[in-house]
């Protein structure tokens, strides 16, 4: 499902990539950006986490001029005179002006690095109101959003990612630089798909899926390994012929109560004692009742 | 500054990656040996130093440099040094003297919720001034990039400042020594108690921790050895760089046993510490 999200993205669509401390989802966002770059869209990045420098590194070719970086780094709170883009101007005019500001004939898409930033800042019922007016407005064709999902409490994550259209959660793998994506994709006609893969990202921003990691657990075991038959080459016989493995098999174990010694027990044979068993009273001890008195 | 710790990050005074921020944290241990590794590096790399020494005297770190090599004292001097001595100011504001004329940087003592701008204006400030400027007065040394060390965040926590305030800070200082001016910034933070599924301990120094892990591009985690005291082994640095490196290798883990001498520490793999060997 990676591949299909990474062609593209519904109109109207809100995509969530949610990382953790462990592993960064800012590669597989630049992905996304790259592949946005190449089917000819412009995207406009809402850049607070990192520098337009560190974002653009990677990202070649002609296709560049196509991405708008949004200067939200240098001072997100309006500490000096004259900041580029504050975090209080996240709301549905200021971005729509943003985008607008380039004449582009395509809506452009929308990303915003990183919507943890943002909730870090504004209470998150206003996020999810411009996020929801965002979609429904019609300046962006779609929004692609990075989150942190451990520094915010469970249910603000919850509550935005109610929004989002698809939600990848990247979570590393312990060997190598590859990664789990968890992605659950709501259509429009209400279905919900969920799938797990295990994904790389090559220098050129390309995401290779390497299968299920439900298949990992076997295929670590090589199946190229020889395993060595320890019982070849001895100078004594280990091996059972036919004829000695039906006469094994065929042996009663002394100590097993087979079902011959039961009925051998039960019914006991000629001339053997005999045991006659009459009811006593005093047999018929009942240890929760000595006296034998009570009425239960 | 301690020899293996450079060949393990691959820095020498003379090549560091520069606009670099780098945590440094710690986990019921102490991760300071790893402060005056970094100060006494970047001093010798012939670097600007501001250091925000909030948690020490300026004493106790010339001491300890002294012992590694560079003497504090001389490069205050020469102006390579830069030390805000925060147990010092933060005399200033509590007990305010008609004849003071100190800097605000602590001016977040009196009124935590106002946040941390007083002390970024102070960095910045003091960077900008004399770091990024091309023009040097005459007889002045030229030195290499700016280098912010903060020694340590988590004593903000305690005083009152909120998570998100010095999340500001930290990105508000990587914004203008590391990208900017193509320095490095090196910050110390502390957690004590075991890593929790927090969920909603919003002044808890886990958040702060993990915000920091975010922002930064390479950590050095130190914590105990999970068997216990040792007496030959303090403990175990988990370096762990998250920047994209030439080779493609995206986040790279490693981890070393360390040993804290007295004019240095050791690091070596797991298991060959020189006592076991």
């Amino acid at each position: 499902m990676l591949p299909e999200l990474l062609q593209g993205i519904d109109a109207g669509g809100f995509l969530i990539i949610q990382d953790s401390a462990s592993y960064s989802g800012r590669h597989l966002l630049k992905s996304f950006i790259n592949s946005a770059l190449d089917r000819e869209e412009a995207v406009h990045v809402l850049g607070f986490e990192v520098s337009e420098e560190e974002l653009k590194d990677g990202l070649k070719g002609s296709p560049i001029q196509r991405l708008h970086f949004h200067n939200a780094y240098t001072d997100p709170l309006g500490w000096t005179d004259h900041p580029a883009f504050t975090v209080h101007q996240f709301c549905l005019e200021e971005l729509t002006r943003l985008v607008k500001q380039t004449s582009h004939p395509k809506p452009a898409t929308l990303v915003i690095d990183s919507l943890s930033w943002i909730l870090r800042h504004l209470s998150p019922p206003d996020v999810c109101k411009t996020l929801q007016q965002l979609r429904k407005g019609g300046a962006v064709r779609a929004i692609i959003g990075l989150l942190h999902a451990d520094m915010h409490q469970s249910g603000t994550v919850g509550s935005v990612c109610h929004l989002a259209t698809s939600v990848i959660t990247v979570v590393p793998v312990l060997k190598g630089d590859k990664a789990v994506a968890k992605i659950t994709k709501r259509s429009k006609s209400g279905k919900v798909m969920q799938d797990e893969e295990i994904f790389s990202i090559k220098d050129d921003f390309t995401v290779i899926v390497q299968g299920k990691p439900s298949q990992l657990g076997p295929k670590q075991a090589d199946p190229k390994e020889q395993e060595t038959d320890p019982t070849a080459n001895l100078t004594f016989n280990l091996r059972l012929s036919d004829t000695e493995r039906e006469a094994k098999e065929k042996l009663a174990l002394p100590f097993v109560f087979s079902k011959e010694k039961k009925t051998a027990l039960l019914h006991s044979g000629p001339g053997s004692g005999r045991i006659l068993y009459e009811p006593d009273a005093n047999d018929d001890y009942d240890q929760e009742d000595p006296d034998d008195d009570l009425d239960v | 500054m301690y020899t293996e710790l450079n060949s393990i990050l691959n820095t020498t005074p003379d090549s560091f990656t520069q606009g670099e921020f780098v945590l440094l944290s710690d986990r019921k241990s102490d991760a300071s040996f790893l402060i005056h590794h970094f100060l006494s590096l970047y001093l010798r790399a012939r670097c600007k130093v501001w250091f925000l020494g909030l948690v020490q005297s300026f004493n106790h770190y010339s001491a300890i440099s002294q012992r590694l090599g560079v003497s504090l004292v001389q490069a205050k001097e020469k102006g390579q040094l830069v030390f805000l001595e925060g147990l010092n100011e933060s005399l200033s504001v509590l007990i305010p003297q008609e004849t003071d004329t100190r800097s605000q940087a602590m001016g977040f003592l009196s009124d935590p919720a106002v946040g941390l701008k007083s002390l970024y204006e102070f960095v910045r400030s003091s960077v900008t001034s004399s770091g990024g400027g091309e023009e040097e007065a005459d007889g002045a040394e030229e030195w290499g990039p700016p280098v912010l060390l903060v020694d340590d965040l988590s004593v903000l926590l305690s005083l009152g400042v909120s998570v998100g305030a010095v999340l500001d800070f930290s990105h508000y200082c990587r914004a203008t020594v590391c990208s900017q001016l193509q320095g490095n910034v090196v910050m110390l933070v502390r957690c004590d108690g075991e890593e929790e599924e927090d969920d909603g301990d919003d002044e808890g120094s886990e958040r702060l921790l993990k915000g920091l892990t975010h922002q930064c591009s390479l950590t050095l985690h130190v914590q105990g050895l999970p068997t216990g005291f040792c007496r030959d082994i303090h403990g175990q640095v988990e370096v762990c760089w998250r920047r994209r490196q030439g080779d493609g290798q995206y986040t790279q883990k490693k981890l070393f046993q360390y040993k804290v001498h007295d004019k240095g520490a050791s690091f070596f793999a797991p298991g060959t510490s020189s006592a076991v060997l």
